[in-house]
């Protein structure tokens, strides 16, 4: 499972090994596998590989960024995950390798090559949100989770493809390309994330940042079988995210393991002066607690309360999802939780509230795209009809929709029927949220209903498209964190995709989450999450 | 109370959902039953198109008018489900209670790529952002 430029053995502790004393694997999440490889093992951290590669002198940076560069372009023309790359990154590279030359020290993620969704501000690329309103726009800064990225030493590889300001669940809704799934190029990588899960599941980047408002960057993460963190409201500044719901938006971490997820979440964490709603609490260390599956105990999370949310394993999902799902609730179970099912109250509603804040607040964060101070300008003689034109010209149906739905939602006399309504049922999920969390440590479910669905099948339906969402929003209503991992496969049409489940953890709870994360993913057996179509880069 | 609304996104009971064709019969079980909710909407005036258009600065035309009416005339009604819920006494929250305000000194700075700033105006002379005439439409 890994590039042939890296070799994984000197990361291991060199300790002997002890034996998980595991119950023979219920093979439920397994059972419709296409055995893609008989024996196969778990994943190992490529930021630490990486690292060890560089600092150990066996690999530069330079070496790694083609390796990188050339497995991009090599799989950009059927993937379309980026609709831009960087000219900089071999530049930025060689930068890395003279420090290391040097014996100068170098940052946390030096050298690791991380993939932008294009909704975040990078100043020296352009930056359109997916839309041909900010087509061409260079921002004349960089987000503060893309400057924490680069002095860590990260390489920004490129911008990745998005649906059009983050509105939409398949990446379709992008105004330039459409990004296919790794697993299968008939089918969507999800969104509004769907090149960054992309990006990482065909290996073209090590890590990448997503943004997350209803569950944006988790659905993908489940749609192309990688691991995707939504932290807790605060945790991350949205200074330079384009704003889409300033309420629920948050700038997430896609990783092909959880620990290179934990360590993307440590960089770009922390207070940021220039956002308000940034939190001032202290960022732990979220990966250094981190035992090696070889030194796990036989029941490492013993006594851990997890509750299954009885609502999202009901009609309306796919079966073969559920039963993954309750695969990894048996493999919990092994582990040593406490596995329980917990009913959310008030969670169905939930999906409509997320609706009406969603679009409220996208009418009001659009309304500064008038074709005047920046983007797209439509020439005309008088201003109104600049304004009209230009926003006409410049966004897509879904984004005008939304833009409309909000402004409806918003006009005098509804404001008490819908938006502080939908506030009102927003603080009954803070509640529920916060009793459940309160008897269990974290809550899982799936991260969506149904795995990867074809290119075009939801498209001119909306509330079809919305329906998909019912997992992940109440999650963003809440604030609260939430992991999504690979678990199992669902087959199709002879096709393995893969499927996600969601853990859901108190706010600020990022740490366990990912503890649990890790131990999950480095005891699952028998499951392969690279895709068939770089599968020979990463041999077993 | 929510038991109603979660049936909006339940496939029929017994129903195996395909995982192809089973968001289209789901959606029209939503279709169906949103019908029943606006008699719960009260009276409030469905959505003006060309005057929402207008307030929110978009030039539709008369094609994308006919186009998007029926759909948010559909997502609207969906919202008017909040209308049966009982949420008195229930305080809003405009966002997640994660965290208190951190608000910064109110101190003007001076932003230090300004050159960036004035580079992505499209209608540019110095020192002014050019915009035509304002004509009262009214």
């Amino acid at each position: 499972m890994l590039s042939s430029v890296q070799n994984p053995r000197f990361l291991l502790l060199h300790l002997p090994p002890k034996h998980l004393h595991f119950a023979t694997t219920k093979a439920i999440h397994t059972s419709q596998t296409l055995a893609l490889s008989p024996s196969t093992s778990p994943p190992v951290s490529q930021i630490l590989t990486l690292r060890h590669s560089l600092l150990s002198r066996r690999s530069t940076a330079v070496e790694l960024a083609e390796a990188y560069l050339a497995r991009l372009r090599r799989t950009e023309p059927q993937l379309k995950s980026f609709l831009h790359v960087s000219e900089n990154a071999l530049k930025e590279a060689a930068e890395i390798d003279r420090r290391i030359e040097r014996n100068e020290a170098v940052g946390p993620m030096a050298g690791v090559l991380v993939a932008v969704k294009d909704n975040i501000c990078t100043a020296d690329m352009p930056s359109t949100a997916g839309s041909r309103a900010l087509e061409g726009y260079r921002p004349p800064f960089d987000a503060t989770a893309v400057r924490k990225l680069r002095e860590s030493g990260a390489i920004v590889i490129g911008k990745t493809n998005l649906d059009e300001f983050g509105m939409g669940s398949t990446t379709e809704g992008s105004a330039y390309q459409v990004t296919a799934n790794p697993w299968d190029l008939s089918r969507v990588p999800g969104g509004s994330s769907g090149g960054s899960a992309a990006a990482v599941s065909a290996r073209q980047c090590v890590v990448s940042l997503g943004s997350d408002t209803g569950g944006s960057v988790r659905q993908p993460a489940s749609f192309c079988g990688v691991v995707g963190l939504k932290p807790t409201y605060g945790c991350v500044s949205r200074y330079g995210l384009v704003a889409y719901a300033s309420s629920l938006d948050v700038i997430g971490c896609f990783g092909s393991s959880v620990t290179d997820t934990g360590i993307l979440l440590h960089a770009i964490s922390g207070h940021d002066r220039f956002d308000a709603t940034s939190s001032k609490r202290q960022v732990p260390a979220f990966t250094s607690q981190f035992i090696s599956k070889d030194l796990l105990e036989s029941k490492p999370l013993k006594g851990l309360r997890v509750g299954i949310i009885r609502e999202t394993i009901d009609d309306g999902v796919d079966p073969d999802v559920i039963s993954s799902v309750c695969g990894a609730a048996c493999h919990l179970e092994e582990l040593g939780c406490i596995v329980t099912e917990v009913s959310l109250p008030s969670f169905s509603l939930g999906l409509p509230a997320y609706y009406i804040l969603a679009s409220s607040e996208s009418s009001s964060n659009l309304s500064r795209y008038d074709g005047v101070r920046y983007g797209n300008q439509v020439v005309a003689d008088e201003l109104n009809s600049l304004y009209g034109n230009s926003r006409a010209k410049g966004f897509g149906s879904e984004v005008k929709m939304r833009i409309l739905m909000g402004t409806y939602a918003l006009s005098a006399g509804y404001y008490d029927a819908y938006y502080k309504r939908a506030q009102q049922v927003r603080t009954l999920i803070q509640k529920s949220f916060k009793e459940a969390l309160d008897k269990n440590d974290i809550l899982i479910s799936p991260a969506a209903p149904s795995v990867a669905y074809k290119i075009g099948e939801k498209k001119n339906d909306p509330l079809a498209m919305y329906a998909g969402d019912i997992m992940t929003v109440n999650v963003n209503l809440a604030g609260l964190p939430a992991l999504v991992l690979p678990c199992g496969f669902v087959e199709e049409e002879s096709t393995s995709l893969p499927v996600g489940f969601q853990m859901i953890g108190a706010a600020f709870d990022e740490e366990k989450l990912l503890k649990v994360g890790h131990i999950f993913e480095q005891t699952l057996r028998g499951c392969n999450f690279v895709p068939p179509l770089v599968a020979d880069d990463f041999p077993c | 109370m929510g038991s109603r609304a979660f049936h909006l996104l339940r496939a029929t009971p017994g129903k195996k959902l395909n995982s192809r064709s089973g968001f289209s019969s789901e959606a029209l079980i939503v279709q169906n039953r949103v019908r029943s909710f606006s008699v719960v909407r009260s009276g409030l005036e469905p959505p003006d198109l060309p005057r929402l258009a207008e307030t929110a600065r978009i030039s539709l035309t008369p094609d994308e008018v006919e186009e998007f009416a029926p759909k948010i005339q559909q997502v609207v009604d969906w919202f008017g489900q909040l209308q049966a819920v009982d949420l008195q006494s229930i305080q809003p929250a405009i966002r997640a209670d994660t965290e208190g305000e951190n608000l910064r000194d109110d101190l003007p700075e001076t932003f230090e790529n300004r050159e960036a700033m004035i580079a992505a105006v499209p209608s540019y002379e110095e020192p002014f952002i050019k915009v035509p005439k304002v004509l009262n439409k009214e």
